[in-house]
């Protein structure tokens, strides 16, 4: 397969690549990993006159712990965050999630901004960071603004970001770091294969009570974008954790998530899934806070 | 057109291409290195794999603009007037290549999980090789070609532990 | 088809027609040379000294290399890449087709269409199969035109500017409606069922009225592709002494050379095929696809062209492995021997007959199992659809037949309360056992080696 005809035009910072957005107007299309952008180029998806390739924007790299929260930069690798001793440190699952994606190969070229700009229900970063209230920050023409990744999800391949617009780093907030947290993936095979259902949860916990507090639920797979499952969560949240609730929540689950029927898995498949994935996601995040205690 | 200019198996090497051409396409075509494959040319079969500055990728999902400038090693680097790679001396040994297309894009993952982890458990083998299709052979002798690799690089002999 | 011939052989003399045929011929048969058999073949169980023994491959070094050289990896001066416009649609006929948008664009060097292929079909058994569809689209896979350019590049862009105009026809894809008298023909005015088998043992009837119990399951397999890790590449020079050379990575190079032969009409001996590397076969590159089109686009353009399929053309253009639909019926006493089986097999072949008959002789024999069945009545089908065709794929039936009857065993030894494996053991050939068609089997080792492969895998403890 090869690609038709474009323009390559490198930027070396976000602001260049916002210039250069700005400049080439509808025309251009931005190039990270180039892992989901360039197998799109062959299959003739898009007819980008010009491509922008951020792969060397210095400042759209880096993970680190600032007065807000936990950044990670767009341009952050899979790889790099598996390797990461912070993210190590406070989130085993996001290792976890980064390592389940396609494989070594794909993860070395692969960022965490292409992931979720790309927007596929099936995205193995978006439940974790979910799970985590995580914000994303988008630059344009106009300045940057912040939004969480609920807002940013639109549908399947669709988010709010602008044709001019450069998403640039991606914000755990700072209340949340260290939150137990889990991400399981179910794909047909360990390596390149795309999730049927896959899913994270997270909680603090009151030990007085051994009850949840502030749970989220997080699926994806499962409906047009990656989800929330706030009936679940509502559920949950100051409620005793004992095997019955999570069950509940994993019931509730079951019923929020629209999945459809297709080549991978039919829908009631995938239903069988959520059910298991939760109340797993949900024991290990529990475990996961026993052993922080 | 687009001006590349990367070092290759340890030379710099130049060429003029449109913009939409991948790395692997320079390797092959311009350099007439064309012992990295082209299986499916959408990242799934690792017949492209090339080492960029030390790590594998898919040259296929790589344009060559994006590798100006880089260190490439493909598996042409890893042979000399000396000898073969301890890889590929022991994937000739075991006759762990059967039709062979896949061949130099494993050997080339594998020595990126050797340079790593000089005495990787199968598991460990088994995910630095989860990138790379193989429709002949079933693996089997590719994990222990590795092994027996991984032996020899440690300065065991081949079979020690087999 | 036949009638195809008559067309693409239209206005040629009876004279013309003796030559051309002459011309496929082999020039000369020479007697088959007695070898003493007997003294070379081992003795039965007979352990050769290259049994167990670790072997390197000579091919094995250039692999590892990376210096072993597959089609993609060899090129010519001035050569062109070729590129194929494929239909889309799965039953069609072509209205019209238009390239000159095509041909005049800068680079493109020659556009080919059916028309212009002297015998526009091709296949193992039945020329059933275009080499470029012209006037009629069977699958969606089907080629319609050929590009060929400067580069690949500007073959694909080309290939968007040939016109083609269609009416959509009725098509079929299911295989058991395909088999019913008022289903859409996929070749008319063929029937669609093309090759059918029978296999008659004993009497099945009188078996099933003897038999304690009556056992019947349908079993169904999927369409699978080989995916060989080189896809289909060759390319093809015809030079100024009006020979052509191809290099293929075809599997079956002698046949080849005989269909490419018979579709460019043109003498055997001037057609030279060299077989390169294969990158993985399978069974799906034992017939010629796209070497015709780029023969003839060589001879066009005077350039050697060259052409590999895309990963998605691997799939819809190749061949793959038949699906199969199989119903069984099986008559057994209540200690698990079994009286009598039925078995019904339909093979989904696809748009074209390939490999088809002999996947279906295969299948057949083997359908009943490697289990002593004194009465037994097979029969099979095999249909075409509008879909990508079938073709060899290692095991030529068996892996699917396999499915299906051990499927059965083990739902009848769960229904009996007998092991899944004493099962077997009871019913398994032995030496001297008569297969379906009456063959005297020897070296039969299925219950050794089945109870050895019990006890290596712990079967004992694993099934408690
Ligand atoms: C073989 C293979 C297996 C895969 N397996 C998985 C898997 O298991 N799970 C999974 O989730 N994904 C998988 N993927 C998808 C892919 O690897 C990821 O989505 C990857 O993270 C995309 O990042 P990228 O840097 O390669 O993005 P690119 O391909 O460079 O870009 C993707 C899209 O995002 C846009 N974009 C990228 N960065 C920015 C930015 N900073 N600002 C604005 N727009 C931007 C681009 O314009 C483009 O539209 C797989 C891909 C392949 C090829
Ligand atoms: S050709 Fe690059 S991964 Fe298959
Ligand atoms: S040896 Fe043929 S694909 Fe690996």
């Amino acid at each position: 397969m090869v690609m038709r005809a474009f323009d390559l035009v490198s930027a070396e910072t976000a602001d260049q690549a916002v210039a250069l957005l700005a400049e080439h107007g509808s025309e251009a299309m931005i190039l990270a990993g180039g892992t989901d952008m360039l197998v799109d180029l062959k299959h003739d998806k898009h007819r980008p006159a010009v491509v922008v390739d951020i792969s060397r924007a210095g400042d759209l790299k880096g993970i680190e712990i600032t007065d807000e929260g936990l950044r990670i930069g767009a341009l952050v690798t899979h790889t790099e965050i598996m390797k990461s001793p912070i993210v190590q440190e406070n989130f085993p699952a996001m290792v976890h999630a980064a390592h389940t994606i396609g494989a070594v190969q794909t993860r070395n070229l692969g960022t965490l901004g292409g992931n979720l700009v790309t927007c596929v229900p099936s995205m193995d970063s978006g439940p974790t960071l979910m799970a985590l209230d995580a914000e994303v920050a988008v630059a344009g023409p106009d300045g940057r603004r912040r939004m969480t990744l609920d807002e940013f999800f639109v549908g399947p391949r669709k988010t709010t970001l602008k044709e001019n617009e450069l998403l640039v780093d991606i914000l755990i907030p700072k209340k949340n770091v260290g939150k137990p947290v889990d991400f399981l993936k179910f794909g047909l095979r360990k390596g390149q294969a795309l999730a049927l259902v896959n899913a994270a949860s997270s909680f603090w916990v009151d030990w007085d009570k051994n009850a949840f507090v502030e749970p989220r639920i997080s699926l994806g797979a499962v409906a047009p974008t990656v989800i929330r499952v706030p009936e679940a969560e509502a559920y949950l949240d100051g409620r005793e954790i004992t095997p019955d609730a999570t069950a509940e929540a994993a019931r509730l689950a079951v019923e929020a998530a629209k999945p459809i029927s297709d080549f991978r898995a039919s829908a009631e498949y995938r239903r069988d899934l959520i059910a298991v994935l939760t109340r797993r996601t949900l024991e290990n995040a529990y475990d996961l806070a026993k052993a922080k205690r | 057109m687009t001006d590349v200019s990367m070092t290759v198996n340890g030379e710099e090497r130049t060429a003029s291409v449109p913009p939409e051409t991948t790395l692997l396409t320079v390797l092959r075509e311009n350099f007439f290195l064309t012992g990295s494959k082209l299986g499916c040319d959408v990242g799934d079969c690792g017949a492209c794999t090339v080492l960029v500055d030390g790590i594998p990728v898919n040259a296929c999902l790589m344009l060559a603009g994006q590798a100006e400038g880089r260190d490439i090693v493909t598996i042409e680097g890893l042979a000399n007037q000396d000898g073969m790679h301890p890889l590929q001396q022991a994937f000739e040994n075991l006759a762990s290549l059967q039709c062979g297309f896949c061949g130099p894009g494993v050997i080339i993952s594998a020595k990126a999980l050797l340079e790593e982890n000089p005495d990787p458990s199968v598991d460990d083998i088994r995910d630095a090789l989860s990138g790379n299709l193989c429709r002949c052979t079933g693996y089997t002798k590719m994990i222990e070609a590795v092994q027996d690799a991984a032996r020899i690089m440690r300065g065991e002999s081949a079979d020690e532990a087999a | 088809m036949d009638e195809k011939v008559k067309v693409a052989d239209r206005g040629k003399t009876l004279e013309d027609l003796k030559q051309t045929d002459a011309d496929l011929r082999l020039p000369s048969v020479v007697e088959p040379a007695h070898f003493p058999i007997e003294t070379l073949a081992p003795e039965a169980r007979q352990q050769t000294p290259a049994v167990g023994q670790r072997a390197t491959r000579p091919d094995g070094r250039l692999h590892g290399l990376g210096q072993t050289k597959y089609i993609d990896d060899i090129t010519f001066p001035n050569m062109l890449h070729a590129k194929i416009k494929r239909a889309g649609i799965a039953a069609a006929l072509i209205k019209s087709i238009d390239t000159s948008e095509a041909e005049k664009m800068p680079g493109v060097m020659a556009v080919l269409t059916g028309n212009e292929i002297p015998v526009n079909s091709f296949g193992p058994s039945y020329q059933d199969q275009p080499v470029l569809a012209y006037e009629r689209v069977f699958h969606a896979g089907d080629g319609v035109a050929a590009v060929a350019a400067l580069t690949e590049q500007i073959a694909v862009e080309a290939l968007d500017k040939i016109k083609v105009e269609y009416e959509p026809i009725e098509a079929v894809f299911d295989p058991m409606l395909a088999m019913q008298e008022d289903a859409p023909k996929v070749h008319p005015p063929h029937d669609n069922v093309y090759a059918t088998k029978a296999i008659k043992k004993g009497d099945v009837e009188k078996g099933f009225a003897e038999a304690d119990k009556i056992f019947e399951g349908r079993f169904s397999t999927q369409m699978i592709e080989h995916v060989p890790l080189e896809p289909h590449a060759s390319i093809a020079e015809w030079d100024g002494n009006g020979r052509v050379t191809l290099w293929s990575s075809l599997g079956r190079i002698t046949l080849g050379r005989a269909d490419i032969s018979r579709t460019l009409n043109m003498p055997i001996n001037k057609i030279r095929i060299v077989g390169t590397v294969v990158g993985g076969n399978f069974g799906g590159k034992n017939e010629i696809t796209t070497e015709p089109v780029l023969a003839l686009l060589s001879k066009k353009t005077g350039r050697p062209v060259k052409m590999i399929y895309s990963r998605e053309e691997e799939f819809i253009a190749s061949t793959t492995r038949h699906p199969f639909i199989m119903d069984y019926k099986t008559g057994v006493m209540n200690d698990g021997r079994i009286v009598a089986r039925k078995v019904r097999l339909v093979l989904d072949g696809g748009a074209y007959c390939s490999w088809s008959e002999t996947t279906l002789g295969k299948a057949c024999i083997l359908s009943a199992g490697p289990y002593n069945i004194d009465n037994l009545h097979v029969e099979a089908f095999c249909t075409y659809t509008n879909k990508t065709m079938a073709g060899a794929m290692r095991g030529f039936g068996a892996p699917q037949v396999c499915f299906a009857y051990e499927s059965h065993m083990d739902d009848i030894a769960h229904d009996l309360g007998i092991d899944p494996l004493e099962i077997r053991m009871l019913n398994a050939f032995e030496e001297g056992s008569l297969s379906p068609t009456g063959q005297v089997l020897q070296s039969v080792v299925v219950k050794e080696s089945l109870q050895t492969a019990a006890e290596r895998f712990g079967w004992k403890e694993f099934s408690k």
